[in-house]
């Protein structure tokens, strides 16, 4: 994510270094081309930032289906009230906060080790780095439907536990055990992410760096965690914002695996704002949940987006 | 000295050998597997799926495939369509505003393309889930509800902020001495464009337009509500449904996943190298 922009600093650094005066008078001056930004400054307010907007105004009305073409009268923070008071918010809650803990450690223990490995160029590597790419790009509704079919009860896993000779495991239907399935399958999907963007650091590593280190003795093992792991701290701690709010995105595994069931078992904070919107149809008491948890997100995107904005400018 | 002190520059700081094999060997099982499953399954009759859906050895069958072409035909098309939709909006508000957002012509435009590329930054980075409950407000109010602009609409507004963050490299990586011999002779933005901007990000285009297709193809959460019931759906809200109906008929899922993970592999096998730069970008999509 940050490897596109950052090659972009030694260019803007060149164009801002340029001095105005140094353009020769014949030099027609080239206006700042609002013109061209225009349409996207429109279409972005209009279907991007309108919305969040009406997500505001959902969360503090009492909207349903009856009124939601029509006007949506103030509730103020009752939606709130009523959303807090909910058992199912702190379950959800605690089913997000497990979720991100399985894909931090996925992201960044595995995906260290991962791309550890996958640094070091030959077939068989770019081989391995190519599925993973492809997996990662296909769509979680086609990955988690396979792995429903992997894990259910007389699917391919249980199978192969049976030739074991261990009983059949409720992979999906288990309320201890699928919450576990549907985490490890958002780490599998996560995982190619995490290892190129550790990957493209490590390779920034500057070589000489670890040469010395090998001259001087060091196995790889040490080169790994004294000097690479180290220099990889900001790439991580990126990763690491970025696996919080990807654990948003196990909403697409459980709406595919286990429509949040059984019970609530697995319903993260989005599916439960997603089912109380399109499941209960309280659209506002959705919204609300959104709204919480888009703060949430917020808390760590913006300054995230400073972060990046910031080293560009450098 | 030590042995692997002792190795080529190139072998410095690789892995051990058994180490980096296992690895390799566990990533390839557990990423190929359910690749292969799918694959297996969809050429499976209904009969072999439903005795036997874990068996190796079969009969392999087109007609599960036939069948599940047979009833997805028009959601091809629709989502194919979708997806150029989605892609041609895009990339015509977006390539330029990539330019925009690359000339710092003055200072005041420097501090409105850092306003609008923070903005972007965060708009990217909000999660789909959340922005379903408000698009379907705003989809309802603007009567798009149920109708496949609605849904262009919602699909343009998911991919939009993070294709601009993407196409707006490509802009920066035009060389400056362009610009100023272009202003030389007298150029003005227009002729800037045209002739120098629109040729050289011809990559970022198709990076853009192969990642916009991934994500508009395998959409599902936009399809599923903000089309009614009944009518021709793009090819994964049909998965989506289909999973929640069939949800023993494994050969049958498993077929229309083929049909539906094919294109995407045809577009991947075309772009692998500009898709694994752009889909990190794109990965809080």
């Amino acid at each position: 994510m940050t490897a596109d922009l950052r090659s972009g600093k030694a260019g803007a650094a060149l164009g801002a270094g340029r001095p105005p005066d140094c353009v020769p008078t014949r030099a027609r001056r080239v206006t700042a081309p609002w013109a061209y930004l225009l349409a996207a400054v429109v279409l972005l307010a209009l279907v991007c930032v309108y919305p969040l907007a009406e997500l505001v105004h959902l969360a503090f009305s009492a909207v349903g289906p009856t009124n939601l073409i029509g006007s949506w009268p103030w509730a103020g923070l009752a939606n709130f009230r009523a959303v807090l008071a909910n058992p199912e918010l702190m379950q959800a809650v605690r089913v997000t906060a497990e979720l991100t803990v399985m894909l931090l450690v996925s992201d960044l223990v595995l995906g260290f080790v991962v791309a550890s490995v996958l640094v070091s160029q030959s077939y068989s590597t770019s081989a391995v780095m190519s599925l993973m790419v492809f997996v990662w790009a296909l769509p979680p509704l086609v990955s988690g439907t396979v792995w429903k079919f992997l894990l259910s009860s007389n699917g391919a896993v249980n199978s192969l536990l049976g030739l074991l000779g261990f009983q059949p495991v409720d992979f999906l239907a288990s309320p201890t055990l699928a919450l576990w399935s549907v985490g490890l399958v958002t780490c599998w999907a996560a995982l190619p992410f995490a290892t190129l963007v550790l990957r493209s650091g490590m390779l920034a590593v500057p070589r000489d760096v670890i040469e010395a280190a090998a001259i001087d003795g060091a196995r790889y093992g040490k080169i790994q965690t004294r000097i690479v792991l180290p220099l990889l701290r900001p790439t991580m701690g990126i990763l690491a914002i970025l696996a919080v709010i990807y654990s948003f995105q196990g909403f697409n595994f459980i709406y595919v695996m286990t429509e949040g069931g059984p019970g609530t078992a697995t319903a993260n904070v989005p599916f439960l704002a997603y089912q109380q919107a399109f499941t209960s149809f309280e659209l506002s008491g959705g919204a609300a949940i959104a709204l919480l948890a888009l703060a949430f997100v917020l808390v760590l995107a913006v300054p995230y987006a400073l972060s990046v904005r910031h080293e560009e400018h450098e | 000295m030590s042995r692997r002190g002792s190795r080529t520059g190139a072998q410095v700081g690789t892995p051990p050998r058994v180490l980096s094999g296992i690895v390799k060997v566990i990533l390839t099982v557990t990423y190929l597997v359910p690749l292969l499953w799918i694959v297996i399954e969809a050429f499976k009759s209904d009969n072999q799926s439903l005795t036997a859906p874990d068996a190796l050895i079969f009969a392999p069958t087109l007609a599960t495939f036939r069948t599940v072409i047979g009833t997805a035909t028009g959601s091809v098309l629709l989502s194919l369509l979708i997806a150029a939709i989605a892609t041609a909006a895009v990339t015509v508000v977006g390539v330029p505003a990539a330019y925009a957002l690359t000339r710092r012509t003055s200072p005041g435009w420097g501090r409105v393309i850092a306003v609008v590329l923070t903005i972007l930054l965060i708009l990217q980075m909000v999660p789909q889930p959340m922005t379903v409950i408000p698009l379907y407000g705003v989809l309802a109010r603007w009567h798009l509800l149920g109708s496949v602009t609605g849904l262009v609409v919602a699909d343009t507004a998911l991919v939009l902020p993070f294709s601009i963050l993407l196409l707006r490299p490509f802009a920066l990586a035009v060389p400056k001495s362009l610009y100023e011999a272009a202003a030389l002779d007298g150029a003005g933005n227009a002729q800037i464009f045209l002739r120098i901007v629109i040729p050289l990000l011809r990559n970022g285009i198709a990076t853009v337009a192969s990642i916009v297709f991934i994500i508009v193809w395998g959409e599902f959460i936009y399809a599923t509500n903000f089309l009614t019931e009944g009518s021709q759906l793009p090819v994964s809200a049909l998965l989506a449904e289909q999973i929640s109906i069939y949800s023993a008929n494994w050969n049958r899922l498993m077929a229309l996943a083929l049909l539906t993970s094919l294109p995407l592999l045809a577009v991947f096998l075309f772009a692998q190298r500009r898709l694994t730069a752009g889909l990190t970008l794109g990965a809080v999509r």
